[in-house]
């Protein structure tokens, strides 16, 4: 736009200009200082610190153990999901407000209560011990505390897209002829995928950078219950900066990554069916036309 | 409901899937939250009180509720100035200004709070200097500031901006071709409008500020009674297997958060309620 | 206040939305902006009260210059098409908006102010509404609080976009009346912008017929009516018979002298006749369908394999006692023809189609 456009409305500049500025000094500036140390390793040192044994290891069970919360969420945040938007029940409001819990909780007071309750003599421990479950201190413990912590997402991600369903379109799948199930697999599964999918893929995005409530459950044994951010403080603590930072750029990397295919998945999500519209129109509404 | 509709599963798998996905949230959500108070007062309720009247604990307190006043006007200053801008004008490489507004989401608490001991730490970037001129910001209370600045910065702007964008500006040109001036365009006519979502905003960050754990652990330094915020006092209180202690400053912590879902319900639900009587659809006016 | 509009221009990226538009506008008249949809109309509008800014050319008001003034020093009321109603403030607060937000030395006292509003709430019968919210309104009253909160600040120029686009059709057809008698009570200069021809005929003093950016016609509502400027004008502006006759083709080729020039015929519905004998300026065709229609028949006529369109009068229809499948006669009483480069040709002396 040329110079001479004058906006009606004030304060663009202030606003935009306050934002780069906190944006830069505040996030930007330092992650870009993390990069420029890291590159005083060069890539070829990254990626030897990276794949050391137990830097690997940990890698092995941030990711895995996400994964799996991530994926005990998908299938469980679907029925909740559901449940909340479609089926009555006393309490359902209560109910509701709660699921919000973990995202209230602070991290560490997740960690004690879930490393208390199971632990060998704790509320679930006692009774998962003996049938051969052991979750406290272990690699499982890890999962459990990831899929309180991530629990939200899936839920609030499907929420909005399962009460979006118009029920004709169901209607019509059973006048049709189609089974419940049917009515299921063919329309409304394929229908809320994409929103499934971003939820999973924000639950395994906050898994993999948890730490608060991990580190007290996990017993944190190097190359068994070791995670990577715990690993990154330890080789703080050990004046290992170098260390510390070749694994937060790998961690920062393929969070982005994520951060990414999140962005994508939404995108995708909100454009699939989308008929591409005249140009002109398409023109004329990306710039704000009424006319 | 008696008839099965066409549109309904049959009985059994409604109260199969109520059962399997309510079970699912007594074991995951329901079952912690009850025991996080029951173990601070399994001893009973003097010694709750008497775990709760720790210098140690007081001052945590006062440290994690002084750090989230101090975050909170940048938080909002920054919320309200992006959501304005991003909302309200048309300019280029705004998609890839909204999803940096992101990025502290997929950083992680550790890393964020890295980032700061390689900047201000006493081998960081601008560690000499500080050095030189006193200043002390990691393993220090200006340390954890920044970090759950870093931690807290995506909060209100992520509310604001869907919210400013659907209001569009039409109110707010009106009110500048009634005359108003910016500052009163803003007072009168932006900030009623988008109250609401402001303070849900500052609801989630608070509550992300108060209970901030790893990025707020590696620049503290765990100094007690200096740099322990009520999350850090709950680790070593636990780690010294003084598991009332540390179940007695969590429960403040659970409080706090059932607390902040009470408020967000109603905040939500007043949000509600504005929209649906912004669409209530009238019957056609008898002149 | 009378306003001047030269050359202005206006792109959004790579669409022109406003081509160098000349446009003059008296003071004290009513002048619609009508035009379908991505015309340019509302930009035009919201570039004459200081909304949007042209790429080139000028607005003057009064003869002033006032192509860089700001909204907020225009003194122009303008009501948004969704009203833009402040939704947080009473009826009342809204209206005194303008008012409360005036320089210290300017602003009227609350006594002036509450004075001053329940007038213009008066003004537009709503006087029993102050306290109630905007979301309690029907879309007839928030229209017309709209309206007394432009007012309040005693604007020179009123400027409404679709004003009534957004009500159902009896209101809007009240609230039209209501604006004619209002616009000619307060002697200032109106511009709105509409998308319906009825509404731009029946209200306004001129009528701008806009197209892709560019002004297509200026006139009367008799003048664009009855002498369209453009085979645009032609096919836009009529009541819906002409818009179907448009669609299905009442049109003829025409061959004039040697040169055999291509151009195209426009017969509204109503100004053809039908007769059941031949007559040497006409042509022959079947009757296909009679549809009866409130105080008119609708005939479609078969001619070689074109649907014509004809409207007649119950009476004339009822002497005619045309039955499907018969064969009759039909001509033109009136036509325009426009060549192919869309400029108006000379309409024949004589009222029938050329071969």
């Amino acid at each position: 736009m040329a110079a001479k456009t004058h906006r009606v409305l004030p304060g663009f500049g202030l606003a935009l200009g306050y934002t780069l500025v906190y944006l830069s000094i505040l996030i930007l500036l330092p992650l870009g200082g993390l990069i420029l140390k890291a590159s005083e390793l060069g890539f070829g040192q990254i990626i030897d610190i990276a794949l050391g044994e137990r830097s690997l290891a940990a890698f092995r069970v941030t990711f895995g153990a996400s994964f799996l919360a991530a994926g005990i969420n998908a299938f469980f945040g679907l029925i909740v999901a559901w449940i909340l938007v479609r089926y009555p029940f006393p309490g359902k409001r209560f109910v509701d407000a709660l699921v919000d819990l973990p995202f209230a909780l602070p991290t560490a007071v997740a960690g004690i209560t879930l490393a208390t309750l199971y632990a060998g003599n704790g509320w679930l421990g006692q009774y998962l011990e003996p049938l051969g479950f052991k979750v406290a201190y272990t690699p499982l413990g890890i999962v459990v505390a990831l899929t309180f912590i991530t629990l939200p997402f899936v839920v609030r991600t499907l929420q909005p897209v399962i009460e979006d369903i118009e029920t004709e379109v169901e209607e019509a799948a059973a006048s049709l002829g189609a089974s419940r199930w049917q009515t299921f697999v063919k329309v409304i599964f394929p229908a809320i995928f994409p929103a499934l999918l971003t939820g999973f893929a924000l639950a395994f995005a906050r898994a993999v950078g948890e730490y608060g409530s991990v580190i007290f459950i996990a017993g944190n044994l190097p190359l068994i219950s070791e995670i990577t951010p715990l690993l990154i403080i330890s080789k703080l603590e050990q004046y290992d900066v170098l260390g510390a930072t070749a694994l937060a750029v790998v961690m920062l990397g393929l969070s982005f990554i994520l951060l990414l295919s999140v962005n994508l998945l939404q995108w995708w999500t909100a454009n699939r069916h989308k008929n591409s519209e005249p140009l002109e129109v398409a023109a004329a509404k990306a710039s704000g036309v009424t006319a | 409901m008696k008839s099965t509709r066409a549109t309904q599963e049959p009985a059994w798998v409604r109260y199969g899937l109520l059962t399997v996905g309510l079970g699912f949230l007594f074991f995951f959500l329901g079952l912690p939250l009850v025991a996080v108070f029951v173990e601070a007062l399994a001893q009973g309720v003097p010694i709750y009180l008497e775990a709760l009247k720790e210098p140690e604990t007081a001052s945590a307190i006062g440290l994690t509720i002084g750090i989230a006043l101090a975050v909170l006007p940048f938080n909002i200053a920054f919320g309200v100035a992006a959501a304005w801008a991003i909302a309200k004008f048309e300019f280029k490489g705004k998609s890839l200004l909204i999803t940096l507004i992101d990025l502290p989401f997929a950083v992680s608490p550790v890393v964020a709070g890295l980032i700061f001991i390689l900047l201000f730490g006493s081998q960081g970037t601008f560690g000499n200097w500080l050095s030189e001129h006193d200043i002390k910001i990691i393993f220090a209370v200006p340390g954890m500031i920044l970090a759950t600045l870093f931690i807290t910065f995506p909060f209100i702007a992520r509310e604001l901006i869907p919210l400013m964008q659907a209001q569009g500006k039409d109110e707010e040109e009106a009110a500048v071709s009634l005359g108003a001036s910016g500052f009163q365009m803003f007072w009168r006519v932006t900030l009623p409008n988008i109250k609401w979502g402001l303070l849900y905003g500052v609801i989630l960050s608070n509550a992300r500020a108060m209970g901030e754990f790893g990025a707020v652990s590696v620049v503290s330094g765990h100094i007690r009674g200096e740099t322990n915020t009520l999350p850090l006092h709950v680790e070593i209180l636990y780690n010294e297997y003084n598991a009332i202690g540390a179940f007695a400053a969590a429960s403040i912590l659970a409080l706090l958060a059932l607390v902040t879902l009470v408020a967000k319900t109603i905040v939500e639900w007043r949000m509600k309620q504005e929209t649906e009587m912004l669409n209530t659809v009238l019957a056609p006016e008898k002149t | 206040m009378s306003i001047e509009i030269r050359n202005i221009s206006k792109r959004f990226g790579n669409f022109v939305a406003l081509d160098n538009i000349n446009l003059d506008i008296p003071t004290g008249e009513l002048v619609a902006l009508l035009g379908p949809s991505g015309c340019g109309k509302t930009t035009l509008l919201r570039i004459i009260a200081g909304m949007e800014s042209a790429d080139g050319g000028e607005v003057l008001f009064s003869g002033a210059e006032a192509t860089h003034l700001h909204a907020r020093d225009r003194n122009v009321g303008f009501v948004f098409q969704h009203y833009a109603l402040f939704r947080h403030m009473t009826v009342f607060e809204n209206v005194a908006f303008g008012l409360r937000v005036k320089p210290r030395k300017e602003r009227p006292s609350d006594a002036e102010i509450k004075r001053r509003v329940m007038e213009l709430l008066g003004l537009v019968q709503l006087d029993w509404l102050a306290d109630r919210y905007p979301s309690q309104l029907s879309g007839g009253q928030r229209q017309r609080i709209a309206l007394a909160r432009a007012l309040a600040v005693e604007p020179k120029v009123l400027l409404l976009d679709e004003p009534f686009g957004a009500l159902d059709t009896k209101v809007r057809k009240e609230l039209r009346r209501w604006l004619r008698r209002l616009h000619d009570d307060m002697h200032i200069s109106s511009v709105f912008v509409t998308h319906d021809q009825e509404e731009a005929l029946e209200v306004a003093d001129r009528v701008v017929v806009m197209n892709h950016g560019k002004i297509e016609q200026i006139g009367s509502p008799d003048e664009v009516y009855s002498s369209p400027a453009s085979p645009f004008v032609y096919q836009f502006l009529g009541n819906v018979n002409v818009f179907h006759s448009r669609q299905q083709g009442a049109y003829a080729e025409v061959e004039r002298g040697e040169a055999a020039e291509k151009a195209t015929a426009f017969v509204r519905p109503h100004d053809i006749d039908i007769t059941h004998q031949p007559a040497d300026d006409g042509l022959q065709a079947t009757v296909q369908h009679v549809h009866p229609i409130g105080p008119v028949v609708r005939i479609e006529l078969l001619h070689g394999s074109e649907i014509v369109e004809v409207e007649l009068s119950r009476e004339r229809h009822e002497s005619l006692q045309l039955a499907v499948g018969q064969s009759v006669w039909f001509r033109p009483r009136q036509m325009k023809v426009f060549g192919a480069d869309a400029l108006p040709r000379s309409t024949p002396e004589k009222q029938a189609f050329l071969f």
